[in-house]
C-alpha cells in the first residue's frame, strides 16, 4: 500500500502537467487543475496516515523512501498545494478578466504549479542523495517560470536573480553531496549504498569526521541558500513578491522547508558522525542571524509581499534555531514551527492576492482602511499577521515558546533572550502593519465588498487550522513530530 | 464551581463572537447579555466560594502528560474575577448609553459590533487570566488582553489613536516577554507549567523567574519604566478606560505579581526590595505628574499609575512575610476597580454632556448633575483614601503593614514615609480639584451641558454604591 503511494504521489502531478501543457481550453484545464489537486490531496493524507506510528516504505530499489521526516513535507505539500492551487482558480480568472494574462497563459501556469509539486514531491521522497540534490535543484527551475510569470520587467529580473543565486548555492551542495557521497564509499566500497540516506545513517558513526564536517558545511551553505537563511536570502524577497500570491503561497510555505529538510537529512548525519556541537553552533548562529536581519527588514519594507516575503527568512530563522538548540525538544519544537508557519504564510500571501485584486498595489503605504473596504479580507490578514507575530490564540506563539524553552533548557540563555528581542522588532513592525493597512481609513473612492468565495474559503480553512493549532495538538499530529524527531535523532 | 469558572470566561468569548454575525440594531442588547451571563457566573461562583471556602485547582487540558491549562479558586481569584466581570457588565451597560451619536465629545455611528467584540473578548480573556492554574495560561492571556486592548484603544481609528494603541501593544508585549522567560524556566527546572511549581524552586532560579515575572507585570501595570503606554492610552472611548486603566488590564501586572508571591512559598527578599523601590519611585513620579495635567483622564492616569505602586508595594511587603500587606493588595485590587472606574465613568458623563474634560472648565457638577457630581465626590474620596470609602481600608491596611514591616528594616520605613507624604499630597491635590469642580455655581460648559442618558446614571448609581460596600465584599472572604 504504501508503497504504491510512493509511485503515485510524484505521477500524479506530473500526468497533470503534461496534460495541462497540452490542453488549450483553460476550462478544461482548471477541471484537470482541481482533480489534480485533489488526488494529491488524498494521496499525501493516506501516505502520511500509513507512516504514522515510525512506519518507512521503499521503493525503486531503495531509491525512494518515507519516514516520518517525509510525512511532514508531504502534508504540507497535500494540504497547502490543494488550498493554494483551489486559490488559484479564482485568483487566475480574474488576471484573466482584467487582461494581465492571456487565456493560454493560464495552461501553462498550471502546468508549472503541477511540475513545481512534482519536483517538491520528489526532494521529499528521494532516498538517493543524488537524486535529492537534482530535485531540489529541479524545484528551482519549476517554480523560476511561476516567478516570472507576470512578464514584467521586474518579476523576469527576479526570477533570473533567483535561478541565478539558487543554481551557484546548490552548487556547493552539489560539492556537500559528493564529499559524503565518496566518504561513504570509502566505508562500503558499494556505490549504490554509498548513494542512500537510509544507509549513510546506518554507517554514520564510520565516516570520516573531518570530511563530514566540511560536507556539512557545503550542504549548510548550499541548501541554506535555498532555504532563505541569511546571508545567502537575497533571492528570496524578490522572488516571493513577484510570484502570483498563491505560487507565492507555495514557495514560502512549502519550498524553503523542502530545501531546509534536505539539510536536515544531512544534520541527522552530521549528529551522529561528528557529534552535535558542529552542527548545532552551525545552525545556531544562521538562524540567529536570520532572525535578526529579517526583523529589520520587515520594519523598512513598503511592499507588502516583501514584508511577508522577510518575515519568511525570519521564521526560517528560527527553525533554524530550533536545530541548532538540538535535543528533542528543540527538533521538535523547529518540526512544529514548520507546519506552523506553512499554514500561516500561505494563508497571508493568499490573502495579499485578495488585497491587490482588491487595491491594485501592494504598496503598504496606499492600502489603507480594510477593514472597511474588505471586512474579511482585513480579518483574515490581520489575523495572518499577529499569528506570524507569535502571539496567542494562534499557533505559532505555542512553536516560538517551545523553540525558547528547549534553548533555555540547553542553556542558551543569552542567544534566546536575544532571539526574544529580535521577535520583538518583528512584531512591532507587523502590528504596525495592520494598524496602518487594515485599520486606517479607506480611500474615498474605492468601492466596498469582498472577492468571490472562491478566494475567501481556502482562506478560511487555513484560518481554521492556524486558531486550532493555537490552542490544541491533536494526537496524530504530535505522533507524526514525534517521529520525525525519532527520525532525525536516530532512535 | 468549575462550570461557573468556565462560563464566566467562555461565555463572554462566545458572545465576541456572536456579536459579529448579528444585525447591527441588536448588538448593544446582546453585548449587555452575554456580560451579564458572566457577571452571573460570577457571582455564583463568589458565592458558592463563600459558603464552603474550599480552594482547589482543577486540570483542564493537559497534553502528553504536561498540563498546559486548569483553573484555581480561591480567595484571590474568586474575588479578582468577581471584580473583572461585575465591572465588564457595568461597562458594557454604560456603553450602550455612551456609544451613540448624542456623544458630544466624540460621537459613534459606526464600528458598534467591533467594539462589543473585542470588549467582551476582553472579559473572558480577563477571566481566564485571573482564573488560571498554569504560567502558560498567564502569558496566554496576558497577550490576549493585549491583542484586545490595542484594538479598543484605537477604536476611533485616527492617526493619533492608532499611534496610542500601538504603543499600549508594542510596550506590553516587550514585557510579556519576561513571562515567555519566567514560563520557560520555571517548565525547564520542576517538568511543569503549573503556577505552584515556582515552589519547587531554589532561590537563585526564583530570582530569575521573579525577575521576569516582575517586567510583566510592570509593562501592564504601567509602573516604571514601561509606563508611557497609559497616558497615551487616554485616546480611547471613556469606557475603555474606565474598563482597561482602572479595572482591568492595568490589573493584570499586580495580579500576576500577587498570585505567584502566593504560590511560591518564600520569595527571595531582593524581589521585595526591588519591588518596594519601585513602587515608590513610580508613585512619586505619578504624583508630580498630577500637577501640569488639566485633561481629566490624564489626571486620572497618572492617579492610577500612583494607586498601582501601592499594590506593587503591599505585595512587595508581603514578601518580608505580612500578611495584612498582602490582603490590603487585595483588597485595594477590588476597591481601586470600583472607584477609579467610577472616577472614570464620571469624567466619560462630563464629556459626553459637556463635550470637554478639562477640569479647568468644570465647575458646579453637582448643581446641575447632581448623580455625576456624588459620583464625582465618592470616587474622588475613596481614591485620596478617605473614610468611610472602601479605599481608605486598603490604603490603611498597606500603610499600617508598611510601618511593621519598616520597624525591621530601614529601607521599607524610609519608602513608607516617602508614601505617606505622597498620599497627603494627592489627598490635597484630588480634593482641590474637588472643590473646584464639584460645588459652586455652574460654569459655562457645565450649564449647557446635555441631558445624561439613563443607563449612565444607573451604572454611576451602583458604583457610587460599590465604592461604599466594596471592602466589606473583601471582608467576607478574608475572615
Amino acid at each position: 500500500m504504501g508503497e504504491n503511494l510512493l509511485y503515485l504521489l510524484p505521477a500524479v502531478p506530473l500526468v497533470t502537467a503534461l496534460l495541462s501543457f497540452v490542453i488549450r481550453s483553460y476550462r478544461i484545464v482548471e477541471v484537470v487543475h482541481v482533480a489534480g489537486i485533489s488526488g494529491l490531496a488524498l494521496l499525501s493524507l493516506g501516505l502520511v496516515k500509513s507512516l504514522l506510528g515510525g512506519q518507512t516504505f521503499f521503493a525503486l530499489d531503495g531509491m525512494l523512501y518515507a519516514d516520518g521526516l517525509t510525512a511532514i513535507l508531504i502534508l504540507l505539500i497535500g494540504t497547502v498545494g490543494f488550498l493554494s492551487g483551489f486559490y488559484s482558480i479564482g485568483y487566475m480568472r480574474h488576471d484573466l478578466a482584467h487582461g494581465e494574462v492571456k487565456e493560454r497563459d493560464l495552461s501553462t501556469y498550471y502546468g508549472f504549479y503541477h511540475l513545481f509539486l512534482f519536483t517538491m514531491i520528489l526532494s521529499a521522497i528521494s532516498n538517493n542523495i543524488a537524486i535529492l540534490w537534482a530535485a531540489v535543484e529541479a524545484t528551482t527551475l519549476g517554480s523560476a517560470f511561476l516567478v516570472g510569470f507576470y512578464k514584467h520587467k521586474t518579476s523576469a529580473e527576479a526570477a533570473w536573480k533567483y535561478v541565478l543565486i539558487c543554481s551557484v548555492g546548490l552548487a556547493f551542495a552539489l560539492y556537500g553531496t559528493i564529499l559524503t557521497y565518496s566518504n561513504a564509499f570509502s566505508v562500503v566500497q558499494d556505490a549504490h549504498k554509498a548513494m542512500l540516506w537510509t544507509e549513510l545513517i546506518k554507517m554514520a558513526h564510520q565516516l570520516d569526521p573531518q570530511m563530514m564536517k566540511l560536507a556539512f558545511v557545503f550542504i549548510l551553505i548550499g541548501f541554506g541558500t535555498k532555504a532563505g537563511l541569511v546571508p545567502m536570502h537575497t533571492w528570496l524577497p524578490d522572488a516571493h513578491s513577484e510570484a502570483p500570491s498563491p505560487a507565492s503561497a507555495l514557495l514560502s510555505g512549502v519550498l524553503l522547508k523542502c530545501a531546509l529538510f534536505a539539510m536536515v537529512r544531512y544534520y541527522a548525519i552530521a549528529l551522529q558522525s561528528v557529534g552535535s556541537e558542529f552542527p548545532q553552533t552551525l545552525l545556531l548562529i544562521f538562524g540567529l542571524l536570520s532572525v535578526g536581519v529579517a526583523a529589520f527588514f520587515i520594519l523598512v519594507q513598503n511592499d507588502i509581499k516583501r514584508k511577508l516575503a522577510y518575515s519568511s527568512v525570519e521564521h526560517i530563522g528560527i527553525i533554524a534555531t530550533g536545530l541548532g538548540v538540538g535535543g528533542p525538544l528543540g527538533i521538535f519544537a523547529a518540526f512544529l514551527h514548520t507546519i506552523n508557519h506553512s499554514i500561516t504564510k500561505s494563508l497571508l500571501f493568499c490573502t495579499t492576492g485578495n488585497i491587490t485584486m482588491k487595491y491594485g498595489t501592494r504598496d503598504a503605504t496606499k492600502i489603507r482602511g480594510m477593514k472597511k473596504v474588505a471586512p474579511l479580507t482585513g480579518f483574515l490578514f490581520a489575523a495572518g499577521l499577529i499569528a506570524v507575530a507569535g502571539s496567542p490564540p494562534f499557533n505559532i506563539f505555542i512553536s516560538e515558546l517551545m523553540t525558547l524553552t528547549a534553548g533555555l533548557k540547553s542553556g542558551l540563555f543569552w542567544p534566546m533572550i536575544l532571539l526574544l528581542l529580535f521577535l520583538v522588532i518583528a512584531f512591532a513592525a507587523l502590528v504596525i502593519l495592520i494598524s496602518e493597512t487594515v485599520l486606517g481609513s479607506p480611500p474615498e473612492d474605492l468601492p466596498r465588498g469582498e472577492t468571490n468565495w472562491m478566494g475567501l474559503l481556502p482562506l478560511g480553512i487555513l484560518f481554521v487550522f492556524m486558531a486550532g493549532l493555537g490552542i490544541y495538538l491533536p494526537a496524530p499530529l504530535n505522533q507524526l513530530l514525534q517521529d520525525a524527531v525519532g527520525v532525525v535523532l536516530g532512535h | 464551581m468549575v462550570w461557573f469558572a468556565l462560563g464566566s470566561i467562555l461565555l463572554p468569548i462566545l458572545g465576541s463572537v456572536l456579536v459579529l454575525l448579528i444585525p447591527e440594531r441588536h448588538v448593544k442588547k446582546a453585548g449587555q447579555f452575554f456580560s451579564f451571563l458572566a457577571f452571573i457566573c460570577g457571582l455564583l461562583l463568589w458565592i458558592g466560594f463563600a459558603e464552603n471556602r474550599d480552594s482547589f485547582t482543577r486540570d483542564l487540558l493537559t497534553i502528553g502528560g504536561i498540563n498546559l491549562f486548569g483553573i484555581t479558586i480561591d480567595t484571590l481569584s474568586v474575588l479578582v474575577n468577581l471584580m473583572v466581570v461585575f465591572i465588564g457588565w457595568l461597562i458594557c451597560t454604560y456603553s450602550v448609553g455612551y456609544m451613540n451619536a448624542g456623544n458630544r465629545e466624540h460621537p459613534v455611528t459606526e464600528g458598534i459590533p467591533r467594539f462589543y467584540s473585542f470588549m467582551l473578548l476582553f472579559i473572558g480573556s480577563m477571566s481566564g487570566l485571573v482564573l488560571s492554574s498554569t504560567l502558560l495560561g498567564l502569558l496566554f492571556f496576558f497577550e490576549m488582553t493585549g491583542l484586545c486592548s490595542w484594538n479598543l484603544i484605537g477604536f476611533y481609528g485616527d492617526q493619533k489613536s492608532r499611534n496610542s494603541a500601538l504603543w499600549a501593544i508594542i510596550l506590553t508585549h516587550f514585557a510579556a516577554l519576561g513571562l515567555y522567560v519566567a514560563t520557560a524556566f520555571v517548565y525547564i527546572n520542576t517538568g511543569s507549567f503549573s503556577i505552584s511549581a515556582l515552589g519547587n524552586l531554589n532561590e537563585t532560579e526564583k530570582i530569575i523567574a521573579f525577575g521576569g515575572i516582575l517586567l510583566a507585570s510592570w509593562g501592564k501595570s504601567a509602573q516604571l519604566p514601561l509606563h508611557p503606554w497609559l497616558p497615551r492610552a487616554m485616546v480611547a472611548p471613556t469606557p475603555v478606560s474606565a474598563y482597561l486603566h482602572a479595572a482591568s488590564m492595568v490589573k493584570v501586572g499586580v495580579y500576576i505579581f500577587a498570585r505567584t508571591v502566593l504560590e511560591a512559598g518564600a520569595v527571595p527578599q531582593v524581589i521585595g526590595e526591588v519591588g518596594a523601590i519601585m513602587a515608590v519611585l513610580t508613585m512619586v513620579y505619578g504624583f508630580i505628574m498630577y500637577f501640569p495635567q488639566d485633561d481629566m483622564k490624564k489626571l486620572l492616569a497618572y492617579s492610577t499609575i500612583a494607586q498601582l505602586s501601592y499594590i506593587f508595594l503591599a505585595i512587595s511587603l508581603s514578601i518580608y512575610g505580612s500578611e495584612l500587606a498582602f490582603n490590603g493588595a487585595v483588597s485595594h485590587i477590588f476597591n481601586h476597580a470600583f472607584a477609579k472606574g467610577l472616577f472614570f465613568l464620571v469624567a466619560g458623563a462630563l464629556a459626553y454632556t459637556t463635550g470637554t474634560r478639562r477640569l479647568s472648565m468644570l465647575r458646579g457638577i453637582l448643581s446641575k448633575l447632581p448623580v455625576i457630581g456624588v459620583g464625582y465626590i465618592a470616587a474622588a474620596m475613596s481614591i485620596v483614601g478617605s473614610p468611610p470609602f472602601s479605599g481608605f481600608f486598603s490604603k490603611f491596611m498597606i500603610i499600617l503593614a508598611g510601618f511593621q514591616v519598616g520597624w525591621h528594616q530601614p529601607l521599607i520605613l524610609v519608602l513608607m514615609v516617602v508614601t505617606l507624604v505622597e498620599s497627603v499630597g494627592s489627598f490635597i491635590w484630588i480634593l482641590r480639584w474637588m472643590g473646584v469642580n464639584v460645588f459652586g455655581s455652574p460654569s459655562e460648559a457645565i450649564a449647557g451641558a446635555s441631558p445624561t442618558p439613563v443607563s449612565i446614571q444607573v451604572v454611576v448609581g451602583v458604583l457610587i454604591l460599590m465604592t461604599l460596600v466594596s471592602q466589606y465584599i473583601v471582608f467576607l472572604l478574608l475572615s
